[in-house]
Order: structure tokens, then sequence, then C-alpha cells
């Protein structure tokens, strides 16, 4: 499972500008682990951060991309090259040895996670190896005799027509079904704006409760006529608490007739 | 039951099964009391070793079966085809691998180990029958649990998840962790001129 760094090279010969077949790698801490503990290629003539960088790019656009885990990855590693780029002053000291101490604790966070990795993946070639020993031996695969089964459907072989006639009648359509019992709806939007208007001008005002259908559709149909009378500015609904029973009073003077007309023209 | 006859009834339960078959499911079978058995399966692991039969007794997934002779599968490939064992790629063993020692696991677990996501390696191990989800983790969001199958054994010719090796068998020495520090480490000095 390991790779040479020159295996993986696309452009060998100027370590200055370094590309990468960054397929070969089975992931961002398969690929530091390579660059960091092969020797083929001194790790000061390759430009870890651009790697890196195009190897989370590689990733966000492929279907293994973790978010979670690569955005992990990223910060392990920019607090390392931190760490590195704060170790080339001139005079080695630090601005705030706080800030150093949470970028070196990153970086020794990023060490153990490319030990853990590099563990299982050792692991994993073990059992790769072992699956090649194993994996082509042959058990018994042929179903039990007939005659040692415990249970037998029929003592003779089912013959074919017999299956054709089981199958013909799985695959055959089934009958529509009855929807006799679901009828239409008696009431119309447009009919209870009308009786709760007139109720509105009879009375001036009473509880959604007293006035609804029983049926929970026309319920329903009558909870909307309220609606529109409100939205129309005609009534005031009131409602003490959620859940508790509306009651609706009239805001304007009861309307002149012929609306109601255009309305039933229009539902 | 006479030890003979009592071999011959193991031999004869081991034929006839289509998978492999506890010592406890043997013995029940046979009716045996516990020394008989042992003497028994002592035998029979004898007469079945390698290299004395076209199969041999193999403990496998948590029990015994016969197997083909690795000698003979020439012979077999000829009669019953060429086996085309599952196509295992590095990253699919990879993750079988972590879910092998850290089951049951979760698939951020997984993915954390690896540092890519394992959603297609899941996926894919759990349509190979060679992993398959354990309920869920009490934790919040409580994310699936992962583990391996009996396949998983078959393939890989264990017994069991005992005689997996030591996952510290695995871990970088003590050498080679503290080159891997130096060289996270590694201060401008060592640059070449």
């Amino acid at each position: 499972m390991t790779r040479t760094l020159a295996a993986a090279l696309t452009r060998p010969g100027s370590l200055d500008d370094l590309h990468f077949d960054l397929d070969v790698f089975d992931g961002p801490f398969d690929l530091l682990v390579t660059l960091i503990l092969k020797e083929e290629v001194d790790l000061w003539e390759v430009r870890v951060s651009r790697i890196v960088a195009d190897y989370a790019l590689r990733l966000a656009e492929s279907d293994e991309f973790d978010l979670e885990a690569t955005s992990h990855f990223i910060v392990m590693v920019a607090a390392l090259l931190e760490m590195k780029s704060r170790r080339l002053l001139s005079d080695g000291t630090l601005v705030d040895d706080e800030e150093f101490a949470e970028v070196e604790e990153a970086g020794e966070e990023l060490a153990v996670s490319l030990a853990r990795y590099t563990q299982f993946k050792r692991a994993a070639d073990g059992l790769a190896q072992r699956y090649l020993e194993h994996a082509g031996r042959r058990y018994r695969g042929l179903p039990v005799p007939e005659r040692f089964l415990r249970l037998v459907c029929d003592e003779q072989r089912l013959p074919a027509d017999g299956l054709v006639d089981a199958l013909t009648v799985l695959l055959a359509a089934p009958p529509a079904p009855d929807i006799g019992h679901i009828t239409d709806l008696a009431l119309s939007v447009v009919q209870e704006l009308c009786r709760l208007r007139d109720l509105l001008d009879r009375n001036g005002h009473f509880t959604f409760a007293a006035v609804a259908p029983r049926d929970r559709l026309e319920k329903a149909v009558t909870f909307f006529a309220l609606l529109e009378l409100h939205n129309r500015g005609e009534a005031r609904l009131q409602q003490s608490s959620s859940f508790a029973d509306i009651v609706v009073r009239r805001r304007d003077a009861p309307r002149a007739s012929g609306e109601g007309d255009a309305l039933a023209a229009v539902g | 039951m006479h030890l003979l006859d009592l071999t011959r009834s193991l031999e004869a339960l081991l034929f006839i099964s289509p998978r492999p078959v506890s010592t406890a499911d043997l013995r029940a079978a046979c009716v045996a009391d516990e020394a008989e058995f042992a003497q028994s399966l002592k035998e029979l692991r004898n007469e079945y070793s390698a290299g004395r039969h076209g199969i041999e007794l193999a403990e496998i997934a948590g029990g015994l079966t016969f197997r083909v002779a690795g000698a003979c599968e020439a012979a077999v490939e000829r009669l019953a085809g060429a086996r085309r064992p599952d196509d295992l790629s590095p990253a699919l063993v990879e993750t079988l691998a972590v879910v092998a020692y850290l089951q049951p696991t979760t698939r951020a677990e997984v993915a954390q180990v690896r540092g890519v996501s394992s959603e297609w390696a899941l996926s894919s191990l759990v349509e190979r029958g060679l992993a398959e989800e354990r309920g869920r983790a009490d934790t919040p969001g409580a994310p699936i649990l992962y583990g391996t199958t009996d396949r998983f054994l078959t393939l890989f010719g264990l017994p069991d998840l005992e005689q997996l090796p030591e996952i510290g068998s695995f871990a970088l020495s003590t050498r080679e962790t503290d080159e891997l520090r130096a060289r996270l480490l590694a201060n401008a000095e060592r640059r070449r001129p």
C-alpha cells in the first residue's frame, strides 16, 4: 500500500516545481505521511503548503470530501507551517508565548493524527495480505440436497404450467379500489362566506365552534371562509389562548346587497 | 456413544452443514459428554489436517467447517469454475481495518482516522456483506454504529475477532514517532544552500 514519492511525481527532475499524482494517495494523511517519512525527496525542497492545498482542493471536488475531517486537517497543517515559519526568525524569539503554545499543540496533534493513521494503514496492509491468502479458499457452497430438507413443499417437482399459472395471478392488475364511500363536499367556501356574513349581519358576533359543521373537511371549509371574512376587513377574530374558541365580531356596517352575488359568480 | 461413532457423527455434521458450526452446536447434535466430544474433535482435526485429504478442517467465523485443500484448488476450479473474490481497493481495506479494530464505530470516527469521508467506503462494505449496522450510538445525533460480519471473518480466514493481530503491533516505534515529530518540526537551518 505504500508508494514512493518518485512514483507519485508526474514531472520528476525539477525539484523546484514538483507535481504529484494526487490520485495515488488514499487521503491527506497518506499524502503527508509519505512526504514526511519517505526520504527520496528532501522535505525542504518540497513546498508542503502548496501540495496540501492542492490536495484539499482535489478532495473538495471529489465524493470523498468530508468537511469536518478536511477542515481539521487543514487547521493542523496551517498551525504546523506557522510554527515552522516562526522558527525562521533569526533571533529565535517569539512574539506571543501563549500563541506559540497553541501552535505547538496543533503541530503535536497533527503528529499524533499521522501516527494513528499510519498504525491503521499498517493494519490494513496486514489485512490485505491476509485477504490474498484466504479469500480464494473454497467452502461448502452447494445447497443441502433436497432429500435432507426437513420441510418439503411437494413430493413432486412443480410443473412449468403450474409456475405460469401462479405468476399469471401475480401479474394481473389488481381491481380498482371502491371509493363509493367517499363523497364530494356539500359545502363551498363561497357558500360558507355568505352564511357567516349573514350571521354577522344579524347577530353582530358568533363563535367558530357554534357555527362550524361537525364534519372535519366541512369545518376546514368554514375556517377558510372565516379567514376570507377577516382578510376583507369584515370581521375581527379573537382567541383568548392557543386552541381556544375563536370569537368573531363584525368590524364594519352590514354590506350592501349585490356583493354576495358577485362572489357566488366567482366561487 | 462409542468414540468412533461420535467422530463419524461429527464428520457427517460438518459435511452436511453449509456454514461453520460452533462446537456447542456440534456437541448438542451428538448428545455427547464433554470429554468424549473433545477427544473425537481432536481426532477429527488430526485426520483432516492440511495435506492428508482433499478437504481440510478449518476453524472459521466462530465454528468449524470443511474447505477445499489448497493443493486441490486447480481441479475444483476446472469443475466448478473460477472464483471471483471481491475486488477490495486500498481505500476499502483501510476502512475495513478501522471498522474491524474500533467496532462498533461510527462513520465520523472512521473519517477522523483516515482524514477523508468514508461514507462511500462504508456503504460499499455493507453491500458486500463485510460490514453491517449495529444500532446507533448514544451520543448527539445518534449516528449509526458499524461492525464487521461473519463473511469478513470467512474471507480473511479468521476464527473470530480475537485472532486479529493486536492493533498495538502496528504502532510506530518510538524511533519512528520521534522521527515523524522531528521532521514535522524541522527548522530552516537544515535547508540546503
